[in-house]
């Protein structure tokens, strides 16, 4: 197939984001470049071995060993490296938190204990700094997109996240309205009276109360209600009970997981798992109700009483038994180091998952997750230019980008830590203070 | 407090001292290489080194050959005693010693739960019996040691009940010992251990300027603290630079500013100065007294003056003034670059010497001074931006730090998870290193993380290098430590097997992990 062909059916069939990859790319105007020679873990299901891959217009339009560089394409020349497609961090507070203990810098969520009555109708569009350090820092560590998504404070729902590519530029979100976020086990009780009880309790209420609102808004506003939700909120879960928008929830414990597997079942729900440190105690069922789980590999602590059955063997398990994972900075974390993902997968893989499961679970799950599949997540004809060419092993520690594409545009590596490391490299006294030193 | 709030109640809290809350302690230490000889138990002072120390029934310590009162130095001792080894050999190994050497194809013989032996394969003789270990492919190191962990003071599991790190009711809490909220059951421990973990520095958290006493364990399970206690260990000070003190006392009558809490701290040491020089003069005015024929002997002559009465004890005077007479070893959180040559200068004002400065997240714009004052640095690979003073992260800190002449680069946890990688955060730290140029070998990195801190903790002439007559902490690695998929399959202390990654029985289990449904068939350090 060639780019003639390829181009208009992609234009077609993802003409919404189209757009947006567009209008990256008119800043290099229509532009052709060819990675090639490298190692290209497509994530498709392949390892090519000195593989080339051809982009136009944003788009890979060819990919595949031993083809010819197209007259005027830029060449990048990727012998001894691997190519792969962009880092997709499947769940984090990027571009909502730039310092979080910070209260100016942090909208990650409403402060916990301040009573403020929203959760579900919070929007992170609305609080999307695209300026954000943390955006190109973890550029340069190869994150390509990411699901924004606001914490839950004191509601059981944190709000609707959204899908950003990682150019911050302005016109860098990639889908609004991706995910409804839900705090649940030990989280939930804590907001739900105490007990797990109150949190399922509470939650099949706030879905009852959604449907209802949905089937017939006018009606719902009529009826003489108690006063216990805010429209707003059941507005916006609307999307959940539709069984269109993904709830991701987070929980841990292997009986709290059963509970969740149930209520998909009854409310016809799109569920994702985020923690489940218990989960592969539960990874048949699991795999069986069509959730996937975003972990943290490295979790085998017995935090708390749901977390007894914490492992390393978590997303080995699960992938074993057929359930999607993906991999996200445990909580505490913020989004500073969503680099570190790769350094998570190669922890996984260290521990019986297998490699390119590893790779899956950075870049073609999360797309999966948020229905962006046919469009990003892997190395494959007609797919948006997300790539990342490392000087060695990704999922090694001592191994880094050298090239990030996002939407087929060559990306800007200079962060704010590559400024203060060229300010301060060099200690020695100069002419002038240390403030006239790079940094530019 | 804020956002990070639902985290801390939702999932497990990582950061015990970074992320410092109000209820929960920040990070941090440091410890000071101060000058003193590694090892011995650390005298308290000359005075207190003068022979026949003893043991006595006055409430106020000890009394020496003469008398005179001292404190005690020691009173919850080590109980700690190796297990039994018989002479083990590893053979074929690549071997980083942790004393800047690499030998391929090498040999470490321990004996009596010491290093006997380390050299090519073919130069170490090996004794009738011994136990040959063939780990051709493999590599080997000194154990690893964390300089900074919260194990044991804030445990898994993490609640309300175990939350000990830090004692957050006073900005000076100098009094406290760590060692008295070590919960020796922490699974964290045996999750450490599977990761190389020999020995550590257990701190109260960075909630307080002074945050008290650490403590220093050997990672071998026991019923007490004692038990686990590094033998002749010197003891750290934990005390915390800017934000955490005053944003935990900012409401509660301060230090509400970091001028506030500079002023504290010279207060303390003014005190603390006064304090020492109190016991100081009673030493003198007893041993005066003694000459001049009052003492025991004499003491039914009419004409005897009574003997010079002691001070009372003050137990965070008491703290202060043993970093002063250069005893304690200072462990100090410090973030910023600007506070850490204040600290120095505050250090000089009082006579007394930072080890370490730990969460060094700006170390390297001060790394002359680091180096020039003999303070080391504490740092984490590549954490950052979880409160503004941790904002001006770079990942090449370590490698900067380290690439001066007389440096002290440590690689830290803080974290029950780093803590089971230091070796990974070490490898980090060490290419990016590469990337600007410096010249960083294994050999040299592996120092970050076992000689390092030994020499930071005051334990250098017993752990941290794999030299002959030191304790028997070794690691036998599957491959390259500084990559992502190694693994520790076996870990010794003091000469005995106490991991294995592939036996069961080899793999401690704490009590609160045991009789539980869920976990039954995963292994307490392998989990």
């Amino acid at each position: 197939m060639n780019a003639m062909i390829n181009k208009p059916i992609f234009a077609a069939v993802f003409s919404v984001f189209a757009l947006s990859a567009a209008g990256n790319a008119a800043a290099q105007s229509t532009s052709t470049t060819a990675i090639m020679n490298g190692e290209v873990h497509t994530a498709a299901g392949d390892v090519i071995k000195n593989g080339d891959v051809i982009i136009r217009d944003g788009v890979i339009v060819q990919v595949a060993a031993d083809l010819i560089a197209p007259t005027g394409a830029r060449v990048i020349d990727a012998s001894g490296k691997v190519v792969t497609p962009g880092i997709f961090a499947p769940l984090s507070s990027i571009g909502l938190e730039e310092i979080s203990l910070d209260e100016e810098a942090n909208d990650a969520g409403p402060n916990r204990g301040g009573g403020f009555p929203l959760g579900a109708a919070l929007d992170a569009v609305d609080a999307y700094r695209r300026t954000s350090t943390l955006i190109a820092i973890n550029r340069a560590g190869g994150v390509t997109r990411a699901l924004m998504a606001p914490d839950p404070g004191d509601s059981l729902f944190g709000g609707q996240g959204a899908v950003i590519d990682m150019s911050g530029g302005v016109d860098s979100l990639t889908k609004p309205r991706a995910a409804q976020i839900a705090m649940m086990g030990s989280g939930g009780a804590s907001r739900a009276g105490g007990t797990r009880m109150g949190a399922w309790a509470l939650m099949r209420e706030y879905l009852d109360e959604a449907r209802s609102y949905a089937a017939n808004p006018n009606a719902y506003i009529r009826r003489n209600r108690e006063d216990r939700f805010a429209l707003s909120d059941l507005k916006a879960l609307g999307a959940v009970v539709s069984g269109g928008q993904p709830l991701i929830v987070y929980i841990n414990g292997e009986s709290d997981i059963r509970n969740l597997i149930r209520l998909k079942t009854d409310y016809n729900l799109r569920v994702i798992i985020a923690g489940g440190s218990e989960a592969w105690r539960v990874a048949k069922p699991l795999a069986a109700a069509d959730i996937a789980v975003i972990l943290d590999p490295m979790a085998n602590l017995p935090s708390q009483f749901e977390d007894l059955g914490a492992t390393l063997k978590n997303a080995a398990r699960l992938n074993a038994a057929g359930v999607k994972i993906a991999f996200y900075n445990p909580p505490g974390f913020g989004a500073h180091n969503l680099r570190l993902l790769t350094q998570q997968a190669g922890n996984a893989v260290a521990e019986g998952l297998p490699y390119e499961a590893a790779m899956a679970a950075l870049t073609i799950n999360p797309a999966e997750m948020f229905g962006l599949d046919r469009r990003l997540g892997s190395i494959e004809l007609g797919k948006v230019a997300d790539i990342v060419i490392w000087d060695g092993d990704p999922l090694e520690v001592t191994t880094v980008p050298q090239v990030v594409f996002i939407n087929g545009v060559r990306q800007d590596m200079d962060n704010r830590q590559a400024a203060l490391l060229s300010r301060y490299r060099d200690l020695s006294r100069g002419a002038l203070p240390f403030a006239y030193r790079g940094g530019e | 407090m804020q956002k990070l709030g639902w985290m801390a109640l939702a999932v497990l809290l990582v950061a015990a001292c970074a992320q410092e809350t109000d209820d929960k302690g920040a990070v941090d230490s440091g410890a000071a290489d101060n000058g003193a000889k590694a090892g011995a138990v650390k005298p308290q002072s000359a005075a207190a080194a003068a022979p026949g120390v003893a043991k006595s029934a006055d409430d106020a310590g000890e009394k020496d050959a003469k008398g005179a009162v001292h404190p005690p130095l020691d009173p919850y001792p080590s109980t700690y005693e190796s297990y039994a080894s018989g002479a083990t050999l590893i053979t074929g190994a690549t071997i980083l010693t942790g004393a800047g050497e690499r030998i391929d194809n090498g040999s470490v013989l321990l004996e009596g739960g010491k290093i006997s032996a380390i050299g090519a394969a073919g130069a170490v003789d090996v004794p009738a019996g011994a136990n040959t270990i063939d780990a051709a492919g493999k590599w080997v190191t000194p154990g690893v040691i964390d300089i900074h962990s919260h194990l044991g003071d804030y445990p898994s599991p993490s609640t309300a009940s175990t939350s000990d790190g830090n004692e957050a009711t006073a900005p000076n809490t100098a009094e406290v010992w760590t060692e008295h909220s070590v919960w020796p059951q922490d699974a964290g421990f045996t999750r450490a251990l599977a990761g190389g973990i020999t020995s550590m520095q257990v701190l109260p958290g960075s909630a307080n300027l002074f945050g008290g006493r650490s403590v220093i364990l050997k990672n071998v399970p026991s019923r007490t603290v004692q038990g686990m206690k590094f033998p002749g260990a010197p003891y750290g000070l934990k005390m915390a630079c800017g934000e955490n003190p005053k944003r935990v006392y900012g409401d509660k009558g301060g230090p509400s500013t970091r001028m506030g809490n500079f002023s504290h701290y010279r207060t303390a040491w003014i005190e603390a100065s006064d304090y020492k020089k109190q016991w100081d003069d009673y030493w003198k005015a007893y041993a005066k007294w003694a000459e001049n024929g009052n003492a025991k002997d004499n003491a039914k002559d009419e004409d005897a003056e009574d003997a010079p009465e002691a001070p009372s004890r003050n137990l965070k005077l008491e703290t202060l003034a043993g970093v002063l007479r250069g005893d304690i070893r200072v462990n100090m959180h410090c973030y910023r670059a600007d506070e850490m040559v204040q600290v120095m200068d505050m250090g000089k004002e009082f006579g007394y010497k930072v080890s370490t400065f730990h969460h060094a997240i700006e170390a390297y714009k001060v790394a002359d001074y680091l180096a020039e004052n003999g303070v080391c640095a504490a740092m984490w690979a590549d954490w950052w931006g979880f409160k503004l003073e941790a904002y001006d992260a770079v990942s090449e800190n370590a490698a900067l730090v380290d690439a001066q002449a007389n440096s002290c680069a440590i690689i830290h946890s803080d974290s029950a998870t780093g803590i089971q990688r230091l070796n990974q955060e070490a490898a980090k730290a060490m290419a990016a290193g590469w990337r600007i140029g410096l010249e960083i070998a294994p050999e040299d990195a592996i120092a970050w993380i076992t000689a390092n801190p030994a020499k930071a903790m005051g334990v250098l002439d017993q752990t941290g290098t794999l030299e002959t007559g030191k304790m028997g902490d070794v690691v036998i690695w599957n491959r390259n430590p500084f990559s992502v998929y190694a693994k520790a399959e076996q870990v010794f202390i003091d000469g005995a097997l106490m991991y294995d990654r592939s036996d069961p029985k080899r793999s401690p289990r704490m009590d609160f992990e045991i009789g539980q449904q869920g976990n039954e068939h995963t292994g307490g350090a392998g989990q």
